[in-house]
């Protein structure tokens, strides 16, 4: 089924909940109210016309220095310096969260993406683990990196970091740690290197007659 | 190579020295036969650091232990085309109980060091540590945006060979064997731990 037809009996579903839909992009996705995302779900899923009954894809979007009209500017993201030193700014991250639920359906061979959109402060969207439950590890998963909190979710723990870890890595605001549980996180700059490199100087090697090499066969 | 050249090296052993350059006497290499053998007279004449050494380097044992695609360069090394059996350190041990030699290889995040420091004080001395790749040596590619990757396994153990490469070819790591089986040849007296190595370990922060 094409694209714009999936939208259209989305939007039929959903009346207002559905926000729109894009298919300008590389991926042609449509907009859906947070908190409608677990019905929309439902439906894409159940409904016979549909059947979307595999969730390829649960991905977390940082839309910081974006506007909601997807005009950006450039933001520093935080890393180490040259010399393993943590970079500090007082920036604080600015735009919304996003989820994209990326479907396909094995009955019906088509493709479809739903995308939702919250507030930075208030990054919440319902759960959809009741609908895949392979979403189960794909919140858990957004919620570590992102820290997007999933509503509903049976049980939302960190999945890939330690329980106790600090803050979440992919945010685009996220300054680097200088250690870890006493585990040093950052570097050293070469010249306080304690084993520094000796200056060998090498043998004066004889030159080698011209043409003289053996050639294998 | 420098100018004082002539004046030995810091911890230059004279005593050595002279047991290095002893010279058979005369009386014992008459019990050999006219063409240099003998039936029932052999005897050999070494040191018991240079014996023992020659022992533990050519049965180095390394623990198995992989971290990341750098241990798919070392299972290459210990398969039958390199054969890291060759130079006696093929017996990968199940546990660091029995293991000389702890090839790092790969990318050491900060949830793996602890681990890796687990592993590495369960081994019993003498005990050698390779780092093998860009990543167990300084980060590697991880060393700008990597939250979790500790820069560089000598923040937690000390280490005796550094392996580059991105993984490194299995030659380079038989490379690094060697030297490592270099290092071990030229030691001597009682295996403790050199100072150098329990000074550094207790500026290591993860210690405290």
């Amino acid at each position: 089924m094409d694209q714009k037809e999936i939208y259209e009996l989305l939007a039929e579903k959903l009346g207002t909940a559905a926000l729109g839909f894009n298919d300008e992009g590389v991926e042609a996705h449509a907009d859906v109210a947070p908190k409608n995302i677990a019905e929309a779900c439902l439906f894409l899923r159940d409904d016979e016309r549909l059947a979307f009954d595999q969730l390829m894809c649960l991905s977390s979007i940082d839309w910081d220095g974006y506007d909601e009209n997807g005009k950006g500017k450039s933001v520093k993201i935080l890393g180490y310096t040259n010399e393993g030193q943590p970079e500090t700014s007082d920036r604080v991250g600015e735009g919304d969260f996003g989820v994209a639920y990326s479907l396909y359906s094995h009955s019906k061979l088509h493709k479809f993406t739903i995308r939702v959109r919250v507030p930075r402060a208030k990054a919440a969207v319902p759960s959809v683990a009741q609908v895949w439950s392979t979403a189960d590890w794909h919140e858990r998963e957004a919620w570590d990196l992102m820290g997007i909190t999933f509503e509903g979710h049976p049980s939302l723990r960190r999945i890939l970091l330690e329980e106790h870890w600090e803050g979440h890595p992919l945010r685009k605001d996220y300054q680097m740690p200088d250690k870890w549980d006493n585990v040093p996180l950052s570097g050293q700059p070469y010249s306080n290197n304690p084993f520094p490199t000796p200056v060998v100087t090498p043998d004066p090697t004889p030159d080698q007659p011209a043409g003289d090499d053996p050639v294998e066969g | 190579m420098s100018k004082d050249s002539t004046t030995p090296p810091e911890g230059y052993d004279v005593q050595r020295e002279q047991m290095l350059n002893f010279k058979v006497p005369e009386q014992l290499l008459k019990v050999l036969d006219e063409d240099g053998r003998s039936d029932d007279k052999n005897f050999i004449l070494t040191t018991v650091d240079e014996v023992f050494n020659w022992a533990r380097l050519s049965s180095i044992w390394p623990v198995t232990f992989g971290l990341a695609c750098c241990a798919i360069e070392m299972m290459a090394t210990s398969a039958t085309r390199y054969d890291i059996d060759r130079f006696g350190a093929g017996a990968f041990r199940a546990t660091p109980r029995q293991a000389d030699l702890m090839i790092v290889s790969g990318t050491v995040t900060a949830k793996m060091a602890k681990r890796l420091k687990l592993i590495y004080d369960q081994m019993p001395e003498p005990k050698w540590v390779i780092a093998m790749g860009s990543c167990a040596i300084g980060g590697g590619p991880y060393f700008k945006y990597g939250y979790h990757v500790v820069k560089g396994v000598d923040f937690i153990v000390p280490v005796d060979v550094y392996v580059p490469g991105c993984p490194p070819r299995p030659e380079v790591l038989l490379e690094g064997l060697m030297r490592l089986q270099d290092k071990i040849r030229g030691r001597k007296g009682k295996f403790i731990t050199p100072k150098w190595i329990t000074d550094y370990a207790k500026k290591i922060p993860y210690r405290k």
